[in-house]
């Protein structure tokens, strides 16, 4: 017999998501993604002087400020006609940079690796190193004065990896992380001042000039955490992935067979040639990736509690026009759709991309094929390849390579820094502007829009990557990606539906994002420069 | 007690140390604070941490913290109960163990509040948990959520103190600023309404640093009784000097050296930020001794000028953040600055120097420099 469960609040995400599943005989059969706070920061932007955009907008999300701060200077420098020094191009792509790490890092470990790690069995622990002895009689000591907080309770299964030995390595891998994560955001603020919210990027370029020693301080960082992700958080991925048990979320958990990235991190002052290409995949075919086209994106807001006027319209022309009482809604998220599709987007769809590209060709130099085949991971995919299906363990997998790949790359973009040069495009406010900036973030693909007019910001707009992924239904019906992902999961104890968290944290939700929060009210259609 | 933990009494006195540093407390009080510590140790006091319309940020500057590191104040310092970016547990396993810890432990947790409180619409616009009553869906009697604001009236009446973590939550911050639509309200406010006479420390910033948290909860901790608190319930530990006071770049300041270009560079003094809207003339906080992100930098030291982000009336009431602070007028308090509200003008007028009226009195850059 069917039953619904419903789990509220998802936690080890950022903010307020509401899951409800539909299972039957032990297996799921429908999913609704809800997200359950609003903010509706929209009005405040308006009439503001446009420099205040990436200062409010980093405030969106605490967990990836880094990326709307970013997102926000593309999107003012097009508006102003920046053209950006090749220093303050680079700082920002170190910045965004060592935001990934750390938002990666953060996300296996600490908002992921629960659900895959008996903690408990830290206290059989017989081994004889003694940094792990010592977190043994840790655990020990807090299972003992019954207070094992907040590590217990959790969802009980019976395929957690409870070998004491690897269990104690993962854990104290996710004590490590901690540290890792924390000198990843410290590395950052040698350019950026602080974290979060930072402020070492303006419209025109950056606050910081490089110099032989700030250069030497996040080189020293890097060269730290670069060596942390080859050794440890890598071959954890591995090590989780290869369990025998968790083998199903190799194609369990995939979201329907779509990708878009935006592509990020510029190569050239123009921003043609970027590190993490764009482009979108259809049907899990990633051999073909297709050319992105912004005019074919489209919010539907059928199954969302805002106006039925705010139905089905590019996110430029967008209207955030709340109603919680509005029949069939079921959540704060509008529905974003490309070319009528839903999208995953996100370190999956960001590898997907560049895979395809690499495949065919259109990327010379590859680097993320040879990876795949240098870690044996060539068997694996082809296995997601034959089943058209990319599930559970491939996001994982692909979030670790991805932050590799960057960390690679940024020891580069160091290189390239010219002390004793520009930094800064310094750009009068034009009277009346129209800008843009989509850039890629740890969660996957941000776009910035704005207007100015009279000197002040007329309207401001942000689509969000978890506003993708965590969408409901749309006007046509169609599920949002992680609703898709979760149909066919195996749900055995209705009581501890694990692997619906599981998979819903694969994605790394980010819900205060998501929730459309800068969209002034204003009428009639707006014309966006598209460059 | 403490060589039971496998921890020397020598690392004992330096944690202890660490934290009188953390306090600002005199390093005679060591032993003192040591005693203290390994008191904590044996009876670690519950925490529920609670977020209504955050971003998280709080949380990610917690995760932030230097000394102590986050794991030693998650598992040896402190029983963190319910944190939803941090637990194991999801659905009702997380929001059960709430309901326990007010039923079960009345008076003795710490509530620790992080974003606002959305009232409007029965408190509709943040909902975490489930209620007992269940709607119709899709076929299905389900239950429906459970809005923040009546978590705060069940868990605040048991709470030993509530803190209120980051300018959202101390004083309503950027969802204010929608405030005619949510209905958000501070947390004090919603504290006020439910138990008047329950203590509620705000720990302003956005975020907030972690020193100023964690330095809270210790000294509530070690000497049991709420720090002293300014007019807005801030420390005043933390919350008590201006800013421009102890600016590193003051001298340049007085010297009337000012950035007005990110690409010059001094070679003999970094340049002041104000002409670029540094709002540490009207901001208390500790940033300049204190730094963050394990000292590494803040936001002056990035060449960059502070937007007032612990003040009560950041952001709005501090915008356009990179255009200098207005007319401010030396000699006194203005009714510009006044209307302004901008907290702390008073002491702008004493805290800034002459030298500034003398060379820029009257004069103020177009916006985004030259036009």
């Amino acid at each position: 017999m069917a039953q619904l469960i419903s789990i509220d609040p998802v936690t080890r995400i950022e903010g307020h998501l509401r899951i409800d599943v539909e299972v039957e005989n032990g297996v799921v059969k429908d999913a609704w993604s809800s997200g359950t706070m609003f903010r509706g920061i929209e009005m405040l932007l308006k009439g503001k002087h446009p420099f205040d955009a990436q200062q409010v907008t980093e405030r969106i999300c605490g967990v990836c400020p880094l990326v709307h701060g970013t997102a926000a200077s593309y999107n003012l420098d097009d508006a102003l006609g920046v053209e950006l020094p090749d220093n303050a191009r680079l700082i920002r792509n170190l910045c965004l940079g060592a935001n990934f790490i750390q938002s990666h890092i953060l996300h296996f470990y600490h908002l992921a690796a629960l659900d895959y790690v008996d903690v408990t069995a830290v206290a059989k622990y017989s081994g004889n190193d003694p940094a792990l002895a010592a977190l043994r009689d840790k655990v020990a000591a807090l299972a003992k004065a019954g207070d094992v907080y907040p590590f217990l309770p959790r969802y009980e299964s019976d395929d957690y990896v409870s070998d004491p030995e690897l269990a104690t390595v993962l854990v104290s891998h996710y004590v490590q992380a901690l540290e890792m994560r924390k000198k990843a955001q410290e590395m950052l603020t040698i350019f950026y001042g602080r974290m979060p919210s930072f402020v070492g990027t303006v419209p025109g370029g950056v606050t910081v000039h490089p110099t032989v020693s700030n250069i030497a301080a996040f080189r020293a960082r890097l060269t730290e955490l670069r060596a942390w992700i080859d050794n440890v958080y890598v071959q954890d991925i591995l090590t989780v992935a290869g369990v025998s048990a968790y083998a199903p979320f190799l194609t369990a958990g995939d979201s329907g067979g779509n990708y878009l990235a935006y592509g990020g991190f510029d190569q050239d002052s123009r921003g043609e040639e970027k590190f993490l290409p764009r482009g979108y995949i259809t049907g899990n075919n990633v051999s073909s990736v297709g050319t992105f086209d912004e005019n074919k994106l489209t919010e539907s807001v059928r199954y969302s509690w805002y106006k039925d006027e705010c139905e089905w319209l590019h996110p430029k022309e967008g209207k955030t026009e709340p109603d919680v009482h509005k029949e069939g809604a079921y959540s704060f998220l509008k529905a974003p759709r490309y070319d009528g599709k839903p999208m995953e987007v996100g370190p999956m769809a960001r590898m997907l991309v560049l895979a395809g590209l690499e495949l065919s060709g259109k990327r010379k130099e590859k680097k993320l094929l040879p990876l795949v085949e240098k870690l044996g991971l060539g068997s694996a995919v082809d296995a997601c390849v034959k089943a058209g299906k990319f599930g559970i363990l491939p996001r994982h997998a692909m979030r670790a390579l991805e932050c590799k790949l960057l960390a690679d790359e940024m020891d580069k973009w160091l290189d390239e820094l010219k002390p004793g040069e520009k930094i800064w495009d310094k750009r009068s406010i034009p009277s009346e502007s129209y800008g843009r900036g989509l850039v890629e973030g740890p969660r996957g693909a941000l776009g910035h829009w704005i207007h100015i007019k009279n000197k002040v910001i007329e309207n401001y707009q942000c689509i969000v990557p978890t506003t993708w992924n965590a969408a409901p239904r749309d006007k046509d019906g169609n599920r949002g990606p992680i609703e898709t992902a979760l149909i066919g999961l195996p749900v055995p104890d209705p009581e501890n539906p694990i692997n619906v968290v599981r998979c819903v944290r694969s994605f790394d939700p980010c819900l205060a994002c998501a929730i459309h929060v800068i969209h002034p009210e204003h009428n009639g259609v707006r014309e966006f420069r598209v460059v | 007690m403490v060589e039971k933990k496998g921890v020397t009494r020598r690392q004992f006195l330096k944690y202890a140390g660490a934290t009188a540093a953390l306090l600002g407390l005199s390093e005679s009080l060591i032993p003192e604070i040591a005693r203290a510590l390994e008191e904590l140790s044996s009876g670690k006091p519950p925490v529920l941490w609670i977020q209504g319309q955050n971003c998280t940020g709080c949380s990610i500057s917690f995760l932030n913290t230097n000394y102590p590191m986050a794991a030693e104040i998650v598992l040896d310092k402190l029983s963190v109960r319910y944190h939803p970016t941090v637990m194991a547990a999801a659905g009702d396993k997380a929001f059960g163990v709430l309901e326990e810890t007010a039923k079960e432990l009345a008076g003795k947790y710490v509530l620790v509040v992080e974003g606002p409180v959305p009232t409007a619409e029965g408190g509709e616009y943040c909902t975490f948990g489930l209620e007992k009553e269940t709607a119709s869906f899709h076929g299905y009697q389900r239950r429906k959520d459970k809005p923040m604001t009546a978590w705060m009236e069940e868990l605040v009446p048991g709470a030993a103190a509530v803190v209120a973590l980051g300018n959202c939550a101390s004083f309503g911050g950027i969802p204010a600023a929608n405030a005619s639509v949510t209905g958000t309200k501070p947390v004090q406010e919603i504290v006020k309404e439910i138990a008047k006479d329950k203590p509620v420390i705000n720990i302003g910033g956005c975020p907030a640093h972690p020193d100023w948290f964690i330095g809270t909860v210790l000294d509530y901790l070690i000497n049991k009784r709420v720090p002293e608190l300014d007019r807005h319930n801030r420390p005043k530990m933390f919350f008590g000097k201006l800013i421009h006071e102890n600016c590193e770049r003051r001298a340049a300041f007085d010297a009337g050296l000012f950035l007005e270009d990110w690409n010059d560079d001094n070679p003999d003094m970094k340049l002041c930020l104000f002409k670029l809207g540094c709002k540490g003339p009207v901001t208390y906080a500790d940033c300049p001794t204190r730094r963050w992100n394990s000292g590494v930098n803040w936001c002056v030291g990035a060449n960059a000028p502070c937007h007032g982000c612990a003040e009560p009336s950041f952001y709005k009431d501090l915008s356009p953040l990179y255009e200098p602070l207005p007319e401010v007028h030396f000699a006194g308090l203005t009714p510009m600055v006044d209307t302004l509200g901008w907290i702390g003008a008073a002491a702008t007028a004493a805290g800034i120097g002459a030298h500034y009226l003398y060379k820029q009195l009257g004069k103020k850059e177009p916006e985004g420099g030259e036009s």
